[in-house]
């Protein structure tokens, strides 16, 4: 499984699509807070904590994780990956684990830029800001967050296959079919995957006073859509013919 | 016990049987040429080897285990399948490095293998910008890298040019040289006759022959004499009355199953002045086309 993961983990660093996504996500996140702590008269710690979790990150890696096992048909690649991997389930396993790495490892990067830049604006301005403690509080929501949408994506891409569908699929249903659910009964749109159960780990809905599900009920919702996904990718995986 | 052994292997999609009841085994150290016409069930047999489609019935099966069961499965078997595929954006010898580290070899094995093939000075450009000989060389050189025992190649010289071709001959026969099985899928016959020491042809996924080249070719009585001579017809005549099968072939004659010792004898014996003679072999493409003329005939097996 180590082998595996490396692997997984090289393909990453050997691409460009990877250090392309983060300077993307690291690009837009910045001009959010920058415009936002310039723009803005008045912080309160609510709107502080909203300002730090602009992390562009998440959705990024949730792309990124499709683009891992959607890509691997796209390109034609499946065969010889899995000809050096035969286990189907590990090199899932695998790839669920690195793009969740990833993940974290691109919110880590997006979350501490954008704390950085947006203290020292918002301390210049003598605006509120978090001290360590609120930075810390929030660095791991967003981390966590960024890893389960990476697990969440490799699964996503792999029951689909198709790299561009499975791709319009969750920005169609992260910011079009969530929010009207979420409209319509905000009971059940709460505990939808790409949007709203996260928002149960950071805490608070962003642009709303309406409250999220709690955070370990968030992260129960979040582990049980990945299995669910999981499960319908690795018994798809296991049984297709690579013809 | 066979490097490589398929013992009845079936596989249907849907209602098409693909393959049906299909057994042959390899042997190390020599070449095998896997041949059929378009759609004969080659390309599955070679997957369902590899474990990239389930058999509906029977086995195939690398010195008896599964490929799926094998530890480190690219030291038993290196594969270059027939849509060997790269990500584009990934340089020749980044692709290498990730099968690498998934089979556990040293990075070192990276660049002897690059060597093999002759790829390290465009080991760094992406492989998106390789020609269809570039890449092929990459898939041989990925199939070699936990250096393999078996070599199992789909039509491996799809696409090459003529040195290309003439490279790839010399790698298939010296690595039978240094003791490997090396399994070849081709529709070019000509050229799989240049490389191969037994022939196993499949249609519709049913067996048609099995054996030596030499045997599939028809051994002695594949090999015909063609002669030409002043007095053609008196020896077409005495050669029939002796019970030669004669065929005419523009000025020369072609004398079926018989050696050209014995057409000279008989031009001797008749006093008949011979201006040439010389064996004409049974082309593989001829036997190829014979064996899967009529494939609705039932499986003929050539004696190994």
């Amino acid at each position: 499984m180590s082998a595996l993961l490396r692997a997984e983990l090289l393909k990453l660093r050997t691409t460009r699509t990877f250090v392309a996504l983060v300077a993307t996500s690291l690009g837009l996140s910045l001009l959010v807070v920058v415009l936002n702590a310039l723009l803005t008269d008045s912080f309160s710690e609510r709107e502080a904590r909203e300002l730090f979790s602009s992390d562009f990150s998440s959705l990024f890696i949730l792309v990124l994780g499709i683009m891992g096992l959607a890509g691997e048909w796209r390109h034609r690649t499946i065969t010889g990956t899995i000809l050096a991997a035969p286990d189907r389930l590990r090199l899932l396993i695998a790839k669920v684990l690195a793009y969740a790495a990833a993940g974290a490892l691109l919110s880590l990067i997006v979350t501490l830029s954008i704390m950085a830049v947006g203290s020292l604006l918002l301390s210049v301005g003598d605006k509120t800001t978090l001290g360590v403690a609120d930075l810390a509080d929030v660095l791991w929501r967003n981390l966590l967050i960024a890893a389960l949408l990476g697990a969440l994506g490799v699964c996503i891409g792999g029951l689909l296959r198709n790299q561009v569908v499975a791709i319009v699929g969750v920005l169609v249903v992260g910011f079009a079919v969530e929010p009207i659910v979420y409209g319509l009964d905000p009971d059940v749109g709460k505990y939808a995957p790409i949007g709203y159960a996260p928002n149960g780990i950071l805490g608070f809905i962003p642009f709303t006073d309406d409250k999220p599900l709690d955070e370990v009920t968030a992260i129960l919702v979040m582990l049980a859509w990945i299995g669910v996904f999981f499960a319908l990718t690795a018994q798809t995986l296991r049984s297709r013919d690579l013809v | 016990m066979a490097p490589v052994e398929i013992q009845n292997l079936t596989k249907c999609f849907g209602s098409v049987e693909a393959v049906k009841d299909l057994s042959f085994d390899i042997e190390p150290g020599r070449v095998t040429g896997f041949l059929g016409p378009n759609g004969a069930g080659k390309s599955t047999t070679l997957r369902a080897l590899l474990g990239l489609v389930r058999p509906t019935a029977g086995a195939a099966t690398f010195d008896g285990q599964h490929y799926e069961q094998l530890d480190r499965p690219n030291t038993h078997v290196g594969a270059v399948l027939e849509d060997a595929a790269f990500h584009p954006g990934r340089s020749g010898r980044n692709h290498l490095r990730v099968l690498a580290v998934t089979g556990d070899h040293p990075q070192s094995r990276v660049e002897e293998v690059l060597g093999i093939v002759g790829l390290t000075d465009a080991a760094d450009r992406p492989a998106k910008g390789y020609s269809m000989g570039m890449r092929q060389r990459l898939a041989i050189a990925s199939a070699l890298l936990g250096d393999p025992h078996v070599l199992i190649l789909d039509e491996p010289t799809n696409g090459l040019d003529p040195p290309g071709i003439a490279w790839m001959r010399d790698l298939v026969r010296g690595q039978a040289r240094e003791g490997r099985a090396v399994l070849i899928s081709s529709h070019l016959l000509a050229e799989v006759a240049q490389s191969v020491d037994d022939v196993v042809i499949i249609a519709r996924g049913r067996l048609r022959a099995r054996g030596t080249l030499e045997q599939v070719l028809g051994g002695d009585e594949g090999t015909s004499t063609e002669v030409r001579a002043a007095e053609i017809d008196r020896l077409a005549k005495s050669l029939q009355a002796q019970g030669h099968r004669v065929e005419r072939d523009g000025e020369a004659l072609l004398v079926l199953g018989v050696a050209p010792e014995q057409v000279g004898e008989v031009a001797a014996a008749e006093r008949v002045a011979l201006r040439y003679l010389a064996p004409r072999a049974r082309s593989l493409e001829a036997a190829f086309l014979q064996l899967t003329a009529d494939e609705e005939a039932p499986a003929s097996e050539v004696p190994a």
